[in-house]
């Protein structure tokens, strides 16, 4: 709960995550202000022509003038600067779109993920050492072991390509995105590929704790007193099962965060994961350092408040 | 302490049942044996490196040979894989592959114990001001995108496979510090330890020759489940795009290209998959059956 002990961790780690983010964002600002060549070498401009274009961009200058301006822009006008690709391309409203975007791919993956994962870890420990475990528990073995790219492939295969040859056509997934954003069942695919491997761990999670919480003592005196079994299971096993599986969930935010970069690109999303991928191959260096920011101020952010939720689920805990 | 001279029937002497010897290796092994996922794991990984390094030697066409199948070809019996885009015979990009991955997979780890190590044993043995640097750090890398860190860092190293196993180890090391560093606080409080500091020993031999000792078995677990992340990454990278450079294949970047011709091709992108896929469970299970051996009480 709210209590001045968590609001003094909370300010701490806020002051962490800006340290962080400031500290990466310079990192790669300036590794990448010193690569060989630019933007502009695929354009074959050269000399004066050249010249004039890197003064325009104001990139002749030394790079701790350009990095001051760069920094005081991004915090102070939230102006992440120009598209040196797309000329004149604000990239602010850019991120904000594509980030919405990526957002609801992202949020669907983590319903997926958690919901999926903790009704296989249950059903898993509820019939534990029968076949459905064996297979449930195989399941999740090999989710976590397939890299999400290669579950999109078998997903795509399957979905869009198998289904529409058998059916004639009639049941077809649509490869890519129509519109700004995806309908349901244009979300459906990619959020299953990107969120099933993390719900393989959730699920082995979720049905190591709950055996654990299954064999305490409240849980026989709640079947003793007659409750039924789902409430016994739900109420008083899945709750107290869910703590330890709130500890991932940090790690989690982040592999969806990464995942998406991957599986916005399979499914030409037009999220910012693939913005970022196809910035660095394009050399559009100010959208990587621009989305790559917001990328670690996002996850910071996402962790802090997993770590804030701790204490709403466990009363126990306190900061 | 007097000695009392008791006639006790030879079996019982000393008190207790007298039994067989055994080091903690040979216990471990004689753990890891009974699990028999680990051990067909273990099978497949030998088969895997056997071809990695017959590969170096000969593979049965060139991996960067155009045309030697048509393209997209099925399978035939010369190829039992097929071709790709390019008729590029695909076993033999497999085979490279194997070896791209497992040369990623296995530099990582060396450079991720190389610098884990050290790292976690400095803080967790001498604690206080350097312990806080070293963990603070260590959160801030936790708290970065991990895989978008290691895309920009190796566009910024710029192409090639050691500058892959830097990138990744960049982002990977950090498990292998916690890991020692929290090793290192447990062990230097143990009587072992105050032993050797009572006769002598100075910090650097108490580290790496009493306390690193003593923590192998969980760096080894730690290392064999760094190893399939280790290759994932590569993989990614690969899938984007952004990894080995061409012609050498990977099994990321073989799926990658496969990707384009999954309407009428799918081998090309199944193939690599599955490949891929089965290595990584097999050093997933690997790991599972060593934490075992080494540690039986953590038995999940």
């Amino acid at each position: 709960m709210l209590t001045r002990g968590t609001l003094v961790y909370v300010s701490q780690r806020l002051v962490l995550i800006a340290f962080t983010v400031v500290a990466v964002s310079s990192l790669v600002f300036v590794g990448i202000h010193r690569l060989p060549g630019n933007a502009f070498v695929s354009e074959r401009v050269k000399g004066a022509k050249l010249e004039l274009l890197l003064h325009e961009y104001g990139l002749d200058r030394p790079l701790l003038v350009q990095y001051q301006e760069y920094a005081t822009n991004a915090l102070f006008h939230a102006d992440l600067g120009e598209s040196f690709v797309n000329r004149g391309l604000k990239i602010t409203p850019l991120v904000l779109r594509e980030l919405s975007v990526s957002a609801e791919v992202g949020g669907t993956a983590l319903i997926v993920t958690i919901g999926l994962g903790m009704l296989l870890g249950v059903v898993a420990a509820v019939r534990q050492n029968t076949w459905v475990d064996y297979l449930l528990t195989s399941i999740s073995v090999v989710g976590y072991s397939m890299p999400s790219f290669v579950t999109a492939t078998f997903l795509l295969l399957v979905f869009g390509i198998w289904l529409a040859n058998v059916t004639g056509g009639a049941l077809e997934y649509p490869i890519g995105w129509t519109g700004t954003y995806g309908t349901l069942a244009e979300l459906s695919v990619p959020a299953f590929a990107l969120g099933f491997p993390f719900a393989s761990i959730v699920a082995r999670l979720t049905r190591a704790s709950m055996l654990e919480v299954l064999r305490q003592d409240y849980v026989r005196t709640a079947r003793a007193k007659g409750l039924r079994e789902r409430v016994v299971i739900i109420r008083h096993g899945l709750r107290n099962a869910l703590i330890p599986v709130t500890t991932i969930l940090g790690p989690l935010v982040i592999g969806i965060v990464t995942g998406s970069v991957v599986i916005e690109t399979i499914f030409a999303i037009p999220g910012l994961g693939k913005e970022f991928v196809e910035s660095i191959l394009r050399h559009d260096y100010n959208i990587v350092i621009g989305v790559f920011t917001m990328y670690a101020a996002m996850v910071g952010l996402a962790n802090l408040a997993v770590d804030v939720a701790y204490t709403v689920i466990d009363p126990r805990i306190r900061y | 302490m007097g000695a009392v001279a008791v006639a006790v029937p030879e079996e019982f002497a000393g008190g207790t049942v007298v039994r067989e010897q055994v080091s903690l290796w040979r216990d471990s092994w004689r753990r890891f044996r009974r699990n028999r996922l680990a051990l067909a794991a273990s099978i497949y990984l030998t088969l895997l490196i056997a071809v990695a390094v017959v590969a170096i030697f000969w593979t049965p066409y060139s991996m960067s040979h155009l045309g030697v199948t048509d393209p997209y070809a099925g399978a035939t019996l010369a190829h039992p894989f097929g071709g790709d885009s390019l008729g590029r015979d695909i076993i033999s990009r497999l085979m490279i592959g194997a070896q791209v991955s497992l040369i990623v997979g296995l530099g990582t780890q060396v450079l991720v114990i190389a610098v884990g190590v050290v790292v976690g044993l400095v803080a967790g043995y001498f604690r206080g001001s350097i312990d806080g640097v070293i963990s603070l750090v260590i959160n801030i890398f936790y708290g970065v995108p991990d895989l978008l860190l290691a895309l920009i860092l190796y566009v910024i190293l710029g192409p090639g496979i050691g500058n892959i196993i830097i990138a990744i180890s960049a982002t990977r090391w950090m498990d292998m510090a916690r890991l020692v560093r929290g090793q290192a606080l447990s062990l230097r409080e143990r009587e072992f330890i105050e032993a050797a500091k009572a006769s002598g020993a100075r910090p650097h031999r108490i580290l790496f020759g009493h306390i690193f000792p003593n923590s192998l078995g969980p760096i080894i677990v730690q290392a064999t489940f760094g190893i399939p992340q280790a290759i994932l990454f590569e993989a990614f990278l690969s899938f984007l795009g952004l990894g080995v450079p061409p012609p050498t294949p990977s099994w990321g970047s073989m799926a990658g290209e496969g990707l384009k011709a999954i309407r009428f091709a799918p081998h090309i992108v199944i193939v690599p998959s599955i490949a891929l896929s089965v290595t990584l469970l097999a050093f997933n299970f690997l790991g599972d059956g060593l934490r075992d051996a080494f540690d039986p009480r953590q038995k999940r």
